[in-house]
């Protein structure tokens, strides 16, 4: 597989290390009243899609960047890459 | 008092060199390098007169040269001896940065070859078109599963700039391409 890095151009999936679903980066929040059971969701529950899915890969052999790559799963396309920005962090997207 | 010998990466009292046909590689020792991090949106320092250089490049100002690692982050390089504190001396050029030194956890090797013999090697080594690897220019990548700073200083001489820890293994994966190249044994 090959990954449109967004600074470097295309590179071999084997620099980078697969992390998993992108929407690990929404942390939910300690002090909500629902904090339990959302934490519980948080860690243990992923959704399986076979299709489209948003999804985050560290460049380790390249500029140790963080990617958000949306990836068919089901033929392995790779449809974008983007850099998980500072301000996307603090979005929680 | 115990007499301690420094030795190299590859654990000779000197540096190591061999060659392979028209190839040449070579450990050097003499490199001293420090890392230089600024904080996103920070204005650039000019530390001993480099241009810090954008995206995949290498900048030289006379003594000195800097590659770029990533965002906002570089390695400044000389030759010197690594027993200097390289990174107080780049600290002291740009103390609004945080400096690393990264001099003894890194080993030196380089390639020279003429450019057809340098290019059917790079195609070999790394998984990137090696005609995209032109005169100063620095990639961070793979090479047989070992995380490799690889530098093209010109069109004859690249440096491969690997974790110390993987020295042998590093040299053994050059020396192994080049003599293969050449139908030699390493």
């Amino acid at each position: 597989m090959i990954i449109p890095h967004p600074l470097l151009g295309p590179r071999d999936a084997q620099e980078f290390t697969y992390l998993g679903d992108a929407s690990l980066m929404a942390r939910p929040d300690p002090y909500s009243e629902s904090a339990e059971a959302e934490f519980c969701n948080y860690v243990y529950l992923r959704d399986n899609p076979a299709g489209i899915h948003r999804e985050l890969w560290f460049h380790e052999q390249g500029d140790r960047s963080w990617l958000i790559i949306t990836r068919d799963t089901l033929t392995h396309e790779i449809l974008g890459a983007e850099l998980v920005s500072a301000d996307k962090l603090k979005a929680g997207l | 008092m115990t007499d301690l010998t420094p030795l190299t990466a590859l654990r000779d009292r000197d540096p190591r060199s061999a060659r392979f046909g028209a190839v040449t590689l070579s450990e050097k020792s003499d490199l001293s390098l420090a890392s230089l991090y600024i904080g996103a949106g920070r204005t650039k320092p000019h530390p001993f007169g480099l241009d810090l250089p954008d995206i995949g490049k290498i900048s030289n100002a006379k003594d000195h040269s800097a590659f770029w690692v990533g965002p906002n982050q570089w390695m400044i390089e000389r030759k010197s001896p690594s027993e200097c504190d390289f990174a107080a001396e780049v600290k002291a050029q740009a103390p609004e940065t945080a400096v690393t030194e990264q001099s003894d956890g890194f080993v030196c090797l380089e390639l020279e070859a003429p450019e057809d013999a340098m290019t059917a090697l790079l195609a070999k080594l790394i998984n990137l078109d090696p005609h995209s690897l032109t005169p100063d220019t620095a990639v961070h990548t793979g090479l047989d599963h070992m995380t490799v700073f690889v530098l093209r200083r010109s069109v004859t001489r690249l440096d491969f700039i690997g974790m110390r820890s993987y020295a042998d293994s590093l040299w053994h994966a050059l020396a192994t391409a080049a003599a293969r190249m050449n139908n030699l044994d390493t």
